[in-house]
């Protein structure tokens, strides 16, 4: 597999706190990446880092062989980076469709084309087509994001926490979802669900105090002693 | 509102706006109901702004006079020609826009509001002090405009049917701009412009399109209020007017078309007629406002809306 984002050394702070100590991550094409970590530990500063919202002190972070690390998030989004933040936050005063729409204009896709996207990931979407987002459940909206993120080809996805905070169901749906997108698209997932993490995961990188403390391959996932040690 | 009726609106909205201002010119003077119409333009480029974009400004009268006075000024220089007056007012309502848009929209909140104020006090001291002039300071410009070819706008009728064509012009471009993507983008901007930046798209450029267009728009309702007018005077650039548009954005309903001219219009019926039967009209829309504040958020057109949604749905 070829690297598709290369993440080396990266320091990251809020103001003088500083949050991220010389991390270093790779994903490869279309590999399904964790990370696992308690919180606070520096997890959601990482994806934020990646997706241009921080800009590292140090490090350089190559994406597709591209420097892009200070980039603002248009230009790394524009690059094929998505990001699904963590508070399921979807334009509430927006339709469930202008919703779809205003990503479908931004990746470049038809409105017909990118509602049967969004509805080959969830059916009943398209029922609530003309219902406020707001109206949503919070499973509906993790789905409606994830929909809107997968338009346009992009080659990363940057997910926070997925299943926090939904039903056993709907995070069924959302498992669902990311087991459809596999080898479609690269991914980093920020994960408590040790369950998900073991079912999904290529890899799992645990951070631990703004610090990468290990890495496990696939044939280590299996160990529930050794993930659960990790956090 | 449903889909149904929403597209039966979308179809005679025009018509229905068109009607309504010709009963109330038949019922009142043309003058001041040309007047109506000229303060619906500016209402609708305030609330791109304001209700589609969420920028509370306190300074958009800035724009209203820079159309003003270009339009006294180059109908001065240009031989009295209205059309070219009103493409100068435009122009040159743009050109502020491009000027300060790019300072103004990086800003939100009080900050976006008060910016606006700083810009808009800068410009009445240019218009009364500075270039007094070319201005004429506080005593202002007198302006004529000239046929041209059949179209005379000093003739009432003709002037009042050619604003009334602007308006239905502003509204049909605002109902197809609000409802295309760069509308729905806006809006998104208006609910979390940090979300839209994550989906790939230039927030700052969005933003001074949207800026730029509002300044032109109002720009051009000065202008046309000149070619109403005659003259111009330091009161079309006051900075303490601004509380005007602001008022009838929140009576018609913030992020609407139609609640813009229905602000509008309600804001210049109130002002006009209002004053002949109570002294200090001010006071009541002070209370007015603060009614709306309390009972009426969404303003008339919100009301209306919410009035018909469940009746319709009752009988679906």
């Amino acid at each position: 597999m070829n690297a598709l984002l290369e993440v080396d050394g990266i320091d990251v702070a809020y103001g003088r706190a500083r949050v991220l100590h010389g991390v270093s991550l790779g994903v490869d094409t279309g590999e399904r990446v964790f990370v696992v970590g308690r919180n606070g530990a520096g997890k959601t500063t990482l994806l934020k880092t990646i997706a241009g919202f921080l800009r590292p002190l140090a490090g350089s972070i190559r994406f597709d062989g591209h420097e892009i690390s200070g980039r603002p998030p248009e230009e790394v989004a524009r690059e094929g980076v998505r990001y699904v933040f963590q508070d399921k936050r979807v334009f509430t005063k927006l339709t469930v469709k202008e919703n779809i729409e205003i990503a479908a204009h931004g990746a470049g896709v038809k409105l017909a084309v990118a509602i049967d996207r969004v509805a080959e990931l969830h059916p009943p979407m398209t029922r609530f087509l003309d219902r406020m987002a707001g109206t949503l459940s919070g499973g509906q909206r993790q789905l409606l994001l994830l929909g809107r993120a997968l338009l346009g080809e992009p080659r990363l996805l940057l997910v926070d926490e997925p299943t926090e905070g939904l039903s056993a169901g709907a995070i069924e749906e959302v498992f669902e979802v990311l087991e459809r997108s596999k080898g479609r698209v690269a991914m980093i997932i920020v994960e408590q669900n040790l369950g998900v993490v073991r079912q999904l995961a290529h890899r799992v990188y645990a951070v631990k105090e703004g610090r990468i403390r290990s890495e496990l391959r696939p044939a280590e996932l299996r160990d529930q002693a050794a993930l659960e040690h990790l956090l | 509102m449903s889909p149904a009726a929403a597209s039966w609106l979308r179809r005679f909205d025009l018509p229905i706006i068109a009607g309504l201002f010709l009963l109330l010119a038949w019922a009142f003077s043309l003058h001041r109901v040309t007047d109506f119409v000229i303060f619906c333009i500016f209402v609708l480029s305030y609330d791109l702004l304001y209700g589609y974009m969420g920028r509370l400004s306190f300074g958009h009268m800035l724009y209203l006079g820079t159309g003003a006075y270009a339009a006294a000024l180059s109908g001065g220089w240009l031989g009295g020609n209205p059309l070219l007056a009103l493409a100068a007012a435009a122009a040159a309502g743009a050109l502020v826009g491009l000027l300060l848009g790019p300072i103004t929209v990086r800003t939100t909140g009080a900050c976006f509001a008060l910016i606006n104020l700083a810009f808009n006090q800068v410009g009445h001291f240019i218009a009364l002090i500075a270039l007094a002039r070319w201005t004429g300071g506080e005593d202002g410009l007198s302006v004529t405009f000239r046929p041209v070819g059949p179209l005379d706008l000093g003739d009432r009728r003709t002037l009042f049917a050619f604003a009334l064509a602007a308006l239905l012009g502003a509204v049909w471009l605002m109902r197809r701009l609000t409802g295309s993507p760069f509308g729905i983008l806006l809006r998104s901007i208006q609910q979390n412009e940090t979300r839209v930046r994550f989906l790939g798209y230039d927030v700052f450029r969005a933003k001074l399109q949207a800026f730029v267009l509002s300044t032109s728009l109002a720009a051009f309702a000065g202008g046309l209020a000149i070619v109403n007018y005659s003259y111009v005077t330091p009161s079309f650039i006051d900075p303490t007017r601004n509380v005007e548009v602001v008022f009838a954005t929140l009576i018609g309903g913030a992020g609407s078309v139609y609640g813009a001219v229905s602000g509008g219009l309600a804001y210049m019926l109130i002002s006009n007629f209002l004053p002949s039967y109570i002294q200090r009209w001010e006071m009541f829309l002070g209370f007015a406002l603060l009614f709306l504040v309390f009972r009426f958020r969404a303003g008339l057109w919100g009301f209306l809306l919410r009035w018909l949604g469940p009746r319709r749905t009752e009988q679906a």
